[in-house]
């Protein structure tokens, strides 16, 4: 009972000063943040800052650190080195107020049971002294029809929906969503993403996980990529492929398939055959697709031909030489 | 105030929503007063009754030999004043007394002055004794039906001593509370709060504003809620449908129900400490709550145990509810009856709840 900080504790920890650069549109500073398990390092030493108004995702692996690092920025979790200054407020001295501010949505949540979709957002709504109405909230997360229905009949969407919902219900500046949509469908997924951008569109923070890099790219203004418990990257999503992965290759079917000639062309690092498919890599795409189309080139009939950007899974390839999800 | 009142609600509204588990936790004290009240008939164990033969009749003799014949009577005959002393000390159940003039008046078939055979019940142990007058009652009726026709001209009247009339539905009542106490106060608790912390619900309330004591606090006070309305259900169940006769004050039989659920609502939140999963709650529930109940006199008459058990009795939480809404209910007694019990029980409910806190994890 004793562990949990949810009190505002007044252990003796020094707060963290702003730094004068810091302006005032920054949300979270987080200086040094460790959390051990026994001998496991499950966060080590990070720090970063989030800025009022972005998108800020954390991306990594299962296990990398990055639902710790949340739950000690919620006040979840009493970091055993470093501090964060969320909304303002140390979060290992103030956990309370800045819960107050917060809004909050942990991973594969569940809701006490025989509850309505209703009845949940009343009872959350009780526990913040400034709330938005239900109907409201039902309105914007499209859950006005399920309102009387129990949280355990829901899809997986509608409940992640709902979760959001609670996690919005006091109107914060600040919110956290842990792996937002694990577990769905695409077409869930989709909406769900339409969900999050507009929470961004009010002019709330959003920092959230994921282990989905096709979510980091389209939701994320910035990126942490984080392996190990440790920050090895962090810039905006084309900021990280730029950096890490600039490469693209292009890959087409030709009949004339000669890779000594292909290789030779201005511009190709390397050639390699998949198949009836000859990929090229390079930096220099533009000077080797005029090339490649030169009707006296090396390769004339070029059929069926794709250029494919880095991602940021070549990122965190380039970066650790693992793949994100095995 | 409002979050944890928030949350006391949801409990409440969530477990009244929990249908199949309130009609088995109800379906089993109802059944059983459904037996004890219509159906009963006939005695299981040895009960020991003493007679006193103050006619010396060959009526008498004959009347007596039937006793002696009757399966799980074990009729011992004696001095009025002798047996007497030992339904004082608990050695027999029931004392009946074959009166002067029995033979008279059996003979006499006369409707008008019918031959009297007197009971003597202890109410100490008020199921036993009326299992016995139950047996007794019938052979006498039967004796003096062959004896005089048809028509018996034996009253049997039965007198308790220093206690209320007690039917054995009425003794049943103030058991069954205890035993709803118990089974729902105890699984309340261990279970629910254990699958809420395994679902990670409680997390979920900490990531909140709310405190650790308002979560907790809103939830075993929510639980406790409603095993009061468990109660409610059984109790009007009890006195409405089944007649129940309550002799009893309510204000104090609520007084020893609340002190009873305090208690057993600590052990479920010191289960909470001792386990993992909402299965293995519900196992360790089972485990601490069916031998109780059996060792309690809840269910088996306390006389009726091996004294080898007796410690056990006299250490468990749920004898002294028992107890106390025995003493209140059937035998109408006030809170000098009772002390005793309540603060057996607020001393485990103090123990446990003590012990929980520093046992309870959140995750």
């Amino acid at each position: 009972m004793e562990s949990h900080p949810s009190a505002d504790d007044t252990r003796r920890r020094p707060a963290i000063r702003l730094a004068p650069s810091a302006a005032e549109d920054t949300v979270i500073e987080a200086r040094g943040l460790v959390k051990r398990y026994g001998s496991l390092i499950a966060v080590d030493d990070l720090s970063f800052t989030v800025s009022a108004g972005e998108i800020f995702g954390l991306l990594g692996p299962n296990g990398a650190g990055k639902t710790t690092t949340l739950e000690m920025l919620e006040g979840l979790r009493t970091p055993d080195a470093g501090d964060a200054v969320v909304l303002g407020q140390s979060v290992v001295r103030y956990a309370r107020r800045i819960k107050e501010r917060i809004g909050v949505q942990l991973q594969a949540t569940a809701l006490p049971d025989k509850t309505t979709v209703a009845e949940a957002i009343d009872l959350f709504g009780a526990f913040y002294t400034h709330r938005r109405p239900t109907g409201e909230l039902l309105t914007q997360f499209g859950l006005t029809e399920k309102a009387e229905a129990m949280t355990e009949s829901l899809s997986g969407g509608q409940m992640q929906r709902l979760s959001i919902a609670l996690a919005l219900v006091n109107d914060p500046d600040l919110v956290f969503l842990d792996e937002p949509t694990t577990g769905l469908d695409p077409q869930a997924r989709l909406n769900l993403w339409d969900v999050i951008e507009r929470i961004r569109a009010q002019g709330k923070t959003v920092i959230l996980t994921t282990h989905y890099m096709e979510e980091a790219e389209r939701l994320c203004d910035r990126l942490a990529v984080i392996d190990q418990g440790r920050i090895i990257a962090l810039d905006t999503p084309p900021g990280l492929i730029t950096a890490h992965a600039p490469g693209v290759s292009i890959e087409f079917e030709t009949t004339t398939p000669d890779l000594v000639v292909l290789q030779a062309i201005l511009g190709v690092d390397g050639a390699e055959v998949n198949g009836d498919r000859i990929i090229l890599h390079t930096t220099a795409p533009e000077r080797v697709l005029a090339r490649l189309f030169d009707p006296t080139g090396p390769a004339p009939s070029i059929r069926d031909l794709r250029v494919r950007q880095g991602t940021l899974e070549d990122v965190f390839i380039t970066l650790t030489g693992r793949r994100l999800r095995p | 105030m409002n979050g944890f009142l928030a949350i006391v609600r949801s409990v409440v509204r969530t477990s009244r929503r929990e249908r199949t588990a309130l009609f088995f936790t109800l379906l089993l004290p109802i059944f059983f007063m459904a037996i004890f009240g219509f159906i009963f008939s006939g005695s299981a164990p040895a009960l020991k009754i003493g007679v006193v033969d103050q006619s010396h009749s060959r009526a008498s003799a004959r009347l007596i030999t039937l006793l002696k014949a009757q399966k799980g009577l074990d009729v011992e005959v004696g001095t009025q004043a002798h047996e007497l002393d030992r339904l004082k000390h608990d050695n027999v159940v029931l004392v009946t007394v074959i009166p002067t003039g029995f033979a008279t008046a059996v003979r006499a078939r006369s409707v008008r002055r019918p031959a009297v055979v007197t009971s003597y019940d202890d109410r100490n142990q008020p199921q036993s004794a009326a299992l016995a007058q139950s047996a007794v009652s019938q052979i006498v009726t039967a004796f003096a039906q062959r004896a005089s026709g048809q028509r018996p001209r034996v009253v049997i009247r039965a007198q308790s001593v220093n206690t209320n009339n007690v039917t054995t539905l009425d003794f049943y009542l103030p058991s069954m509370i205890a035993y709803i106490v118990l089974i729902a106060g105890i699984q309340t608790v261990a279970i629910g709060l254990v699958d809420l912390r395994e679902r990670k619900v409680l997390r979920r309330f900490l990531a909140t504003p709310l405190s650790a004591m308002q979560i907790l606090g809103g939830q075993i006070v929510g639980r406790a809620v409603s095993v009061i309305l468990q109660v409610i259900v059984l109790i009007v169940v009890g006195v409405v449908f089944f007649r129940a006769h309550v002799n009893g004050n309510w204000a104090l039989a609520w007084l020893a129900i609340l002190m009873g659920i305090a208690c057993f609502v600590s052990i479920g939140f010191l289960i909470t400490g001792f386990t993992r999963t909402s299965e293995s709650a519900r196992g360790i529930a089972s485990a601490i709550g069916f031998p109780m109940m059996f060792l309690s006199g809840v269910f088996i008459p306390l006389d009726q145990l091996p004294s080898a058990l007796q410690t056990a009795v006299h250490v468990l939480p749920l004898t002294y509810l028992s107890d106390a809404l025995h003493h209140i209910l059937n035998d109408n007694e006030g809170l000098s009856a009772i002390w005793t019990d309540l603060v057996v029980m607020l001393g485990w409910a103090l123990a446990c709840f003590t012990l929980a806190t520093r046992r309870f994890r959140w995750e």
